[in-house]
């Protein structure tokens, strides 16, 4: 049985109100389980299904929010329309990150047709490749010999560079510097689930959100203007289009605010997402030594004929894609996904009522005993052909899945790959700190490496074939 | 061979379009169209790619 045919998607007498959702327990006065969602979310999310089983209540300040488990209910979920199930009003804690008036105030109609991104067209990947690749070997060239980095760090200011370069235009991106990866670090930080209270609360941590976005809108606006007055606007990068484009009266169309706002909602999706990615699968491969080989094995034998990233990084690396994949299956860069209940949304003989949020945890649903053999171990041979575990859709959810399917994730495969096979073939890598001291911050929205988390390194030796050839 | 797209998926990639264009284009507003429901079995290894490669995991095969 689909779920689909247990799901009413029509408003309408026929569809009868079946029972309201098991609420679950432990709710503080006024605020719910917004403490516990503030401090171990996903604690929360697995006691939901623990003790309600495939649907639950909790309660975010007020925010009445049902957490739907296991693959029919979550089939449900991602197989609903945006007439149903909203994606606007679910996510308070971004509006103040991107701007009143962008992204998620556009129509679901609007938003399909933002969804053909030509960016992210298959026929621009090769491109996209060469770009990632250049910009992993500019990083690399500041490592030198040896030393440590933090990986956060380290991958937050590389995607910040690729996504920018690939997303916004190769020119804008040469206007950036480390200081625009700590201001959007800022930005990130300042996602935190108060925003369920009211996201202008006068907290510290939403101060600094505002100041990091107007600091932004700052270091866009000297870059405009740079740009102005070299005159380079003819260039035609998006955001000479954006400026140039005008009104009705003849005025601009957009303000720099506005189209500062746009651009941080591009980078925002791909870049804390694929930078903790990133950051997971060295890890993970740190802690996996097994895995670390094979993969380094893969990668010398595949660039063994000289040939290049940008083009390898397109074709099958499959060792080091269950790599990335466990990563992702193990710690899903969201957490928690959630719809606005446009229309009563029936499931099982339950019905959530129009005006709540109903909410997937790929965090719960990725590690389920029930589709993932020994669901906490790390274990990249779970993707290999017969096994194939991420074939489950509704299961194997960390890009989500329908409609709402990351329309990046392709993309995000294709820059991991072409990362690692430049990073790995430079540098080896070890673990600096005790191996279970690595771990995510969950104490905002946006889930981030908890630092420190640092690496050694040491520049890899070339390969000893040569020598002997020679003599 | 029988080729089924669930549109509920679909966001339009055109990773199936790279893989066999015999079957699969995306007309002028980027939306999928199948050539072919029922392609020659000569295609099936191109098809079968567009089914594994497809971002959305919008493509199945029957027979």
């Amino acid at each position: 049985m689909t779920a689909s045919n247990l799901v009413a998607t029509e408003p309408g007498p026929a569809a009868a109100r079946g029972m309201s959702p098991p609420v679950l327990s432990g709710g503080w006065p006024l605020l719910g389980h917004l403490q516990e969602l503030r401090k171990h979310p996903i604690d929360l999310f697995w006691r939901v299904r623990n003790e309600c089983g495939e649907i639950g209540e909790m309660n975010f300040a007020g925010n009445r929010v049902v957490l739907l488990c296991g693959v029919d209910a979550q089939e449900a979920f991602f197989r609903a329309t945006d007439e149903q199930l909203d994606q606007a009003a679910a996510y308070p804690f971004m509006t103040p990150v991107f701007g009143r008036g962008v992204v998620f105030d556009a129509s679901p109609e609007q938003r399909r047709q933002a969804m053909k991104n030509q960016s992210l067209k298959d026929k621009m990947m090769r491109g996209h490749a060469e770009v990632i690749a250049g910009e992993t070997r500019r990083m690399m060239d500041r490592l030198g010999e040896q030393g440590e980095i933090d990986v956060l760090d380290f991958f937050a200011e590389l995607t910040v560079y690729t996504s920018s370069a690939c997303l916004i235009g190769r020119e804008f991106r040469e206007e950036l510097t480390a200081e625009y990866f700590r201001v959007f670090y800022e930005l990130e930080k300042g996602t935190d689930a108060l925003a369920y209270v009211n996201p202008d609360l006068p907290l510290p941590v939403f101060r600094k959100r505002d100041r990091a976005r107007r600091h932004l809108v700052e270091l866009l606006t000297g870059v405009f203007e740079r740009r102005q007055a070299r005159g380079e606007g003819a260039k035609k990068e998006l955001f000479d289009i954006l400026l140039t484009i005008r009104d009705e009266q003849g005025r601009p169309r957009y303000t720099i605010d506005q189209i500062t706002g746009m651009f941080i909602s591009m980078m925002f999706a791909g870049h804390h997402t694929t930078s903790g990615t990133a950051a997971w699968t060295l890890i993970e491969m740190l802690r996996n030594p097994g895995t670390m080989k094979s993969v380094g094995n893969e990668l010398d034998a595949l660039f063994a004929d000289g040939s290049d990233v940008s083009y390898q990084a397109l074709r099958e690396i499959p060792m080091l894609e269950s790599a990335i994949k466990e990563a992702l299956r193990l710690h899903p860069p969201l957490i928690i996904l959630m719809r606005k209940v446009m229309h009563d949304f029936h499931f099982k003989g339950f019905t959530v009522p129009a005006g709540k949020l109903v909410a997937v945890s790929p965090a719960i649903s990725n590690r389920m005993p029930e589709y993932f053999r020994d669901p906490e171990r790390y274990d990249p041979s779970r993707y290999d052909a017969g096994r194939e575990e991420d074939r489950q859709s509704f299961a194997w959810i960390p890009f989500g899945a329908g409609r709402h399917r990351c329309v990046g994730a392709a993309f995000a495969m294709m820059q991991l790959k072409a990362i690692f096979s430049e990073l790995l073939r430079g540098y080896e890598f070890e673990l600096a700190q005790p191996a279970d001291s690595y771990r995510n911050d969950h104490s905002k929205m946006v889930v981030q490496l908890a630092q420190p988390c640092r690496l050694r390194y040491r520049r890899r030796v070339a390969p000893v074939v040569d020598r002997a050839m020679e003599k | 061979m029988r080729i089924k797209v669930d549109f509920d998926f679909c966001q339009g990639h055109g990773v199936c379009c790279e893989e066999a264009p015999e079957v699969f284009a995306l007309n002028d507003d980027g939306e999928l169209e199948v050539l072919q429901e029922q392609p020659d079995e000569a295609l099936r290894p191109k098809v079968e790619k567009a089914a594994k490669f497809c971002p959305t995991r919008a493509i199945t095969l029957a027979n």
